[in-house]
């Protein structure tokens, strides 16, 4: 048990977040190389303040005509993607022991705000597995991944309130915990999720071309 | 049976009784560590048995835990037995709450993982009352 506790919480940690940050520095440039090489016509196109623009709006809950057709879908997705990043940056149980390491800490969220919002992020986990069996259009696009992908994002959150609730097993949800975390950093560059890497180019281009070769808004 | 032998009986009956009192209330029977510094604490105290611990953990000198430092070096035959850990760890102007969980957090999970014995997860200390 020690064992196992001193590797996921030590080595292992670094091992993800090495993987993490170099895998996703290696996505953007090799996903750079590849679109000078089959489509360098993104780079002339691009503008900065048609991104921006396309960026910002995207980001407004509702203020595009596509999220207000789908309105529980945007609620959801907004609600789910804040949650996913305030609740393990946020929690003080992550910040006490960030402190222990390097005696830096900022600010942190109340246990039961954490409990709400990782709940949150479990629901929202569900609503995308049902929505993807349910919906032809999405269900078209659907493979087996995206169904690990999401058992995968939910299950951090799962294991964190199963230990923090001290259900039983609580210690092994404790060490699973450690393990989903790292799991899905490893991931996030090499699966769907590279979304969180991808979105600022994608959405950019996407303005750029709309705004700066059509003279349209993209929303 | 006289009055002299029934006081005799009652004065060691009452003996008895009071140093099982002052036992119950000694270190030998400590149920939780807590420091009146956390006045609003996020994880529920840890229980702690004094004695059973120590025992099980091969520990004899007190300054093992209730350790003394003067100008950063440990002092080998002092002890702080008797004080909270914030009247140090929290003493300085820069210390903050967080710095004196830390200290506390070090001096127990630091221990265990280096004795590879004990708790170390969250919860296997900060155990929940109510369940």
């Amino acid at each position: 048990m020690h064992a196992i506790y001193e590797i996921i919480s030590g080595p292992m940690v670094w091992l993800a977040f090495g993987i993490f940050i170099l895998g996703s520095l290696y996505r953007l440039f090799s996903m750079g190389r590849l679109a000078l090489k089959k489509d360098a016509v993104v780079f002339s196109y691009m503008s900065i303040y048609y991104a921006l623009r396309s960026i910002v709006h995207w980001i407004v809950p509702f203020a595009s005509v596509n999220m207000r057709k789908h309105p529980v879908m945007t609620l959801v997705a907004f609600v789910f993607h804040i949650c996913l990043f305030v609740v393990p940056i946020f929690l003080f149980a992550h910040i006490i022991m960030i402190h222990e390491a390097w005696q830096i800490n900022w600010v942190y969220i109340p246990n039961l705000a954490a409990d709400v919002m990782t709940l949150a992020v479990i629901g929202a986990c569900i609503f995308f597995f049902c929505r993807r069996l349910i919906l032809p259009e999405v269900r078209y696009l659907t493979t087996y991944s995206d169904f690990l992908i999401l058992a995968g994002v939910a299950a951090p959150f799962i294991t964190g309130f199963w230990s923090f609730h001290q259900y039983p097993g609580h210690v092994a949800a404790g060490i699973l915990h450690i393990l989903s975390g790292e799991i899905i950093l490893v991931m996030i560059p090499f699966t769907r999720l590279s979304h969180m890497l991808f979105f600022p180019f994608t959405r950019g281009y996407a303005g750029s071309e709309f705004g700066g070769v059509r003279n349209a808004k993209d929303w | 049976m006289g009055m002299r032998q029934v006081l005799t009986l009652l004065s060691i009956i009452g003996g008895m009784l009071l140093l099982t009192g002052i036992a119950a209330y000694s270190q030998g029977d400590i149920r939780f560590v807590k420091d009146s510094a956390f006045d609003d604490p996020m994880r529920p105290p840890v229980k702690f048995h004094h004695d059973a611990h120590n025992q099980k953990a091969g520990i004899t000198e007190c300054n093992v835990c209730h350790h003394m430092y003067e100008d950063g070096e440990k002092l080998e035959y002092e002890a702080s037995i008797g004080m909270e850990c914030s009247q140090c760890h929290l003493s300085q102007n820069d210390n903050s709450k967080m710095d004196l969980i830390r200290a506390y957090h070090l001096q127990c999970r630091g221990c265990h993982l280096k004795e590879s014995a004990g708790p170390v997860l969250c919860g296997e200390c900060h155990q929940k009352t109510d369940q």
